[in-house]
């Protein structure tokens, strides 16, 4: 880091000489080594996953679930730490509700992001706040169809196609660009995304970890966010590990040659 | 709090059990009007202020300028209608300032009503705002509590009924600014003729597209005071004086120093 | 005080009062909204053509009933709200989150305000849509609403006579021999008969006359 040292990087309220906010910087920092996260937005709806690193055998399986709703037709996976993440769906929860509140309306993804992008740049203004330490991923239907967007630190935010975040994230991008997205099927990106996990964590095999994996679709799930069905989750774990095992036979079959 | 209040009713009936008469709301009458024509709108007042029974004033002035452009009828609370319109007025300076524009006739509008609902009703001011900006001529009334309406012809005031019977009869469609003139002026006249509250002269204001308003103060004077025929002045000495006493009550003392000048300069 | 305070919904002395006849009829193609045009000050009729049909968006509209300055101030506040809507989404607002601004403002504002609206409207989601917002701030949502003190006289009439997807002409017709009635047994209500078509293609404005109305 070239920066160390200018003194440029102590507040958020102060650029350094080429424009640049280090602090928001220092933020992504705190994303880049966290478990994985992806998006994948299908044909008929979005799909998120997370690889939930294990910190301790004492934790209870099953909870602690890094998965959220912001409202029942959107979801929101991030990596980071994870107490922003959990004040970011807090303040999307309250944008979504005071939304419904005035509108009766449920509110629409990409005018959800744009208050939460508001929020986020807000933390990269002021000498008394740091910026969130995640990376966001939040999907989600409405009437326009399916949504899928990637908020970071410094509060931009883009619409993706598939997105992945997290330590594992450039083996995952490798994978999600090889899908044919948007024009799969839910079903087909729960499979992918359960796979996309297990490949991504191959970058950090020392570490346990339990798989979450949520979508909201209107055929698959009338237009809710919902962590998928156990038949299903157990379907694309068998699916995930095949593929796994396929793909270090393939390299086991290179190394023989 | 909603709804009526009956307060002042044991207040009212103590005072007539004493043999005073219980307290009248004062009426403030007036007599406004505007009229739309061809490339333009006229509006026109009467000049009497009244106070309960007495005519306080008997040339004043009713119409107001918001802008140079823009002029303003006003009946009801003569303060109200003054002091909203000021203040009106400098906002909209203020406004046009800022933006680099003239001024609208709806903007004026849309800060008049904003304001006097704010307020309730409370300010009791009674409007007809007339102008011309930009986008054409205009005419609208604006009632104390907020509301507004549009249309040709407008009138206000205690003689809105007798100005009314005027345009409702003589208004046509396509009128010249002439035309519009003499509406405006017969409808006040009906007004000060048959509305009590109303009275004196004619006041009126026309504004045509692309060019300065033009005030006419005191337009029409159908109520000139004749001269007297005989004066009532005593002549002096008609008081006999039965005494005369004079007191000094402080003593004057003048003293002269004289000053040297230099005449050489 | 120790005097007596009697709660009625009353308007303040010397209020403007739209004692109206309004309505708002679905059809197969949209909405039509109807009223007629008479605003009264105590017994004087301070306007005869007003122009109770208010625009707050595109191809949403209300009809207005009840104290003229109070339903003119919320209808402009909605109207702000839709205009920001639109900027904020990128798309028009449907007539439900119209008649959601109406509800909230008349529910809120209840103690300060005597507005009856009907709110209508014509978008991609809903096509025809109507909302009846009475005074305490409820909503309800109907396939035609009738408010404004002359519409107690139509009830029966409009019970009768009112059909799911009729034709644009024969809405018409109904809004207009409805109105007619209204405006003939109620004193408050009167003048011309205005109309609002909202369509798929847009708006249409439509005028009828005393003689065009009188024996519809």
């Amino acid at each position: 880091m070239s920066s160390i040292g200018t003194g440029y990087d102590l507040s958020n309220a102060i650029f350094s000489p080429d424009g640049r906010n280090f602090q928001v910087e220092y933020a992504s920092k705190a994303v880049e080594n966290a478990g994985t996260s992806i998006g994948i937005k299908c044909r008929d709806g979005v799909v998120l996953a997370v690889e939930k690193i294990q910190t301790s055998k004492l934790l209870v399986a099953g909870r602690n679930k890094r998965i959220q709703s912001i409202d029942r037709h959107i979801g929101v996976a991030y990596s980071g730490i994870i107490p922003d993440g959990r004040h970011f769906v807090n303040r999307g929860r309250d944008e979504a509700q005071s939304f419904k509140s005035l509108y009766k309306d449920p509110i629409k993804v990409p005018n959800l992001i744009d208050r939460v992008g508001l929020y986020v740049q807000n933390y990269t203004c002021a000498n008394s706040v740091r910026p969130f330490g995640i990376n966001a991923i939040v999907g989600g239907v409405d009437d326009d169809g399916a949504h899928l967007y990637m908020i970071e630190p410094s509060g931009v935010y883009w619409g993706y196609c598939g997105t992945a975040i997290g330590k594992g994230r450039q083996t995952a991008k490798a994978e999600l660009e090889k899908l044919d997205l948007p024009n799969i099927s839910v079903k087909d990106g729960v499979k992918e995304a359960a796979r996309i996990i297990y490949l991504a964590h191959e970058d950090n095999k020392d570490k346990e970890f339990e798989l979450e994996i949520s979508w909201v679709s209107q055929s698959e799930t009338g237009g809710r966010h919902e962590f998928i069905p156990q038949e299903l989750f157990d379907a694309a774990v068998q699916y995930a590990q095949e593929e796994d095992d396929d793909e270090e036979e393939e390299d086991e079959d290179v190394e023989v040659q | 709090m909603a709804g009526l209040s009956f307060d002042n009713h044991q207040r009212n009936q103590f005072l007539s059990a004493k043999g005073f008469g219980s307290p009248k709301a004062t009426s403030t009458g007036t007599t406004i009007v505007g009229v739309k024509f061809e490339g333009g709108v006229v509006i026109a007042a009467d000049t009497r202020a009244t106070s309960g029974p007495i005519v306080a004033d008997k040339n004043c002035e009713k119409l107001h300028r918001l802008s140079p452009t823009i002029w303003c009828a006003g009946a009801g609370t003569a303060a109200d209608t003054e002091m909203v319109t000021q203040l009106i007025g400098s906002n909209l300076e203020l406004h046009a300032m800022s933006t680099e524009r003239k001024p609208r006739v709806v903007t004026a509008l849309t800060m008049l009503k904003q304001h006097l609902f704010k307020y309730q009703g409370h300010i009791g001011a009674y409007l007809i705002v007339g102008g011309v900006d930009p986008t054409g001529a205009h005419l609208f009334s604006i009632h104390a509590h907020g509301s507004t309406d549009i249309g040709f012809y407008q009138s206000l005031g205690s003689g809105s009924l007798a100005a009314m019977a005027v345009l409702e009869s003589n208004w046509k469609e396509g009128l010249t600014k002439e035309e519009a003139m003499k509406l405006c002026t017969e409808a006040i006249e009906a007004g000060i003729w048959n509305d009590l509250g109303s009275g004196s002269n004619v006041d009126l204001c026309v504004m045509e597209v692309g060019k300065d308003a033009q005030l006419y103060r005191n337009y029409l004077k159908p109520n000139v005071r004749e001269a007297k025929v005989k004066s009532y002045k005593f002549a002096r000495g008609t008081t006999a004086v039965l005494k005369e006493s004079i007191y000094n009550l402080v003593d004057i003392e003048e003293t002269v120093v004289p000053m040297e000048v230099d005449t050489e300069a | 005080m120790n005097g007596i305070n009697v709660d009625i919904n009353h308007l303040k002395k010397g209020e403007v009062n739209l004692g109206t006849s309004i309505m708002a009829v679905k059809f197969d193609g949209g909405v039509i909204l109807g009223a007629d045009s008479r605003t009264t000050t105590g017994a004087y009729i301070a306007n005869r053509v007003t122009d109770k049909l208010t625009q707050v968006h595109g191809t949403v509209w209300c009809c207005r009933s009840g104290s003229a300055a109070d339903t003119q101030a919320v209808a402009d506040i909605v109207k702000y709200h839709l205009e920001l809507y639109e900027a904020q989404h990128g798309a028009p607002p449907t007539t439900k989150i119209a008649a959601s601004l109406f509800q909230e403002l008349c529910y809120n504002n209840k103690d300060a305000l005597t507005a009856g609206i009907i709110c209508a409207g014509y978008d991609d989601k809903e096509k025809g849509a109507i909302y009846s917002i009475p005074i305490g701030g409820s909503i309800h949502k109907q396939e035609y609403a009738i408010a404004g003190s002359g519409s107690t006289f139509i009830y029966g009439y409009c019970n009768k006579n009112f059909k799911s997807n009729m034709t644009r002409d024969e809405t018409v017709e109904f809004i207009k021999t409805s109105l007619s009635q209204a405006i003939k047994w109620d004193g408050s209500s009167g003048g011309v008969i205005r109309m609002v078509v909202l369509t798929a293609s847009g708006v249409e404005r439509l005028v009828f006359y005393p003689e065009d109305y009188v024996n519809a």
